[in-house]
């Protein structure tokens, strides 16, 4: 688990969501465009996010084709939302909050489609964690088997750099029951790499 | 934290947030926003909690129109006009059938607007303000009504508010068109 967790470190402040991106204000044209119904504009900021939401849910959801779908539904439903976004938040964090309810929506769904999902899941050959390499692929799919609840607040909080009462609004559960799911997956995560033989 | 905590956050910062989907997902979502955005229809459950507010709130400032008009006439002194709009009967609303109420309403509501129009008449600039501002609340009020009883006819809680919205309309109607009698049943002039 040392070498896992030893990976160079950077800095563990919670990082912020808001985008490094030197064309914001290319984007606030694109979403007034968008705003008024134009198709091209609302596909640049498409391009310019997808990477980002797709990478929440396949995070959220652990699964290539259920990821796919989520971030379409997120990204269909926030087109016909737009004119509801006032710029109170970041356009990314407000895509990621229709992100997270796209997810849950398909969650909540019925059990029969949590389970065909699991089995989507189970039967999926395709590498969930694509983007990380080395020990940190460990980590990500150690974080891909936790429970939902934890495996959400993980996500959202110490991958994505929410804080608490963000992870909570995004998922409609109480800050301390972000809190307590944190600590919840983080328990199970040293619990898994432990069982896979990681040394500490 | 512990120490061990501590490195799983920072190995969980260094998971990657950006990853490309396997193929390009635009088209499905360029298919699916092709069609015309619907103009958005407001529920009509939210549509009647709104009347519901807006007729409380006209009506007090119909109050608080009236309540001035009595406060400028010391109360001993006048002997009220109690009005008793024989003509108006509500009856218990029922558009789900063939019933209807708007034929009824409708002459209940000419005899009492033709002493409104006389009385808005005498009102300050800014009474007639509010008292045709709230009058124009009630009026949507109605049509929003009666445009959500078209899909739902049989809808017992909107009948009801559209029941209460006339209401509202005729006593405001009534308060204001009363105004020139209970001056003239003043003992004190």
């Amino acid at each position: 688990m040392e070498a896992l967790l030893t990976a160079p470190s950077r800095d563990y402040s919670p990082r912020m969501v808001s985008l490094e991106r030197p064309a914001l204000t290319d984007e606030a044209d694109w979403i007034a465009k968008a705003k008024r119904s134009d198709a091209g504009a609302f596909e640049r900021l498409y391009r310019m996010h997808i990477d980002r939401v797709y990478g929440l849910c396949l995070r959220m959801t652990g699964n290539v084709s259920e990821a796919e779908d989520c971030a379409q539904d997120a990204f269909i439903q926030a087109w016909s939302k737009l004119d509801k976004f006032r710029g109170d938040s970041t356009f990314s964090t407000w895509l990621h909050r229709i992100a997270v309810n796209a997810v849950l929506g398909r969650i909540r769904k019925s059990k029969r489609e949590q389970d065909r999902i699991k089995l989507a899941f189970e039967q999926s050959s395709a590498p969930v964690s694509v983007a990380d390499n080395g020990e940190l692929r460990d980590l990500s799919e150690a974080v891909d088997r936790l429970p939902q609840g934890a495996r959400h607040v993980f996500v959202l909080h110490a991958v994505y750099g929410y804080s608490h009462e963000e992870t909570g609004q995004m998922l409609d559960i109480a800050a301390g029951t972000s809190k307590a799911q944190l600590h919840r997956a983080r328990r199970l995560l040293v619990q898994q790499l432990k069982e896979q033989g990681f040394e500490e | 934290m512990t120490e061990q905590d501590d490195k799983i956050a920072i190995a969980a910062s260094q998971l990657a947030t950006e990853i490309a989907p396997s193929r390009d997902l635009w088209p499905g979502i360029e298919e699916a926003i092709k069609a015309p955005r619907a103009p958005r229809q407001t529920p009509w459950y939210a549509q009647a909690a709104a009347v519901f507010l807006l007729v409380g709130a006209s009506s007090m400032v119909t109050y608080s129109v009236v309540k001035y008009d009595e406060s400028n006439t010391p109360k001993a002194q006048v002997q009220q006009v109690q009005i008793v709009p024989t003509n108006m009967i509500f009856e218990r609303a029922a558009f789900g059938g063939e019933h209807t109420l708007e034929s009824v309403y409708g002459r209940a509501a000419g005899g009492v607007e033709s002493n409104l129009n006389r009385e808005l008449a005498n009102l300050s600039p800014e009474a007639r303000a509010d008292v045709q501002r709230n009058l124009a609340v009630i009026h949507q009020a109605i049509a929003d009504i009666s445009q959500a009883l078209e899909h739902e006819p049989n809808n017992g809680f909107l009948q009801e508010l559209l029941v209460a919205a006339y209401r509202n309309e005729l006593t405001l109607m009534n308060r204001i068109g009363s105004m020139t009698q209970r001056v003239m049943a003043r003992k004190d002039i």
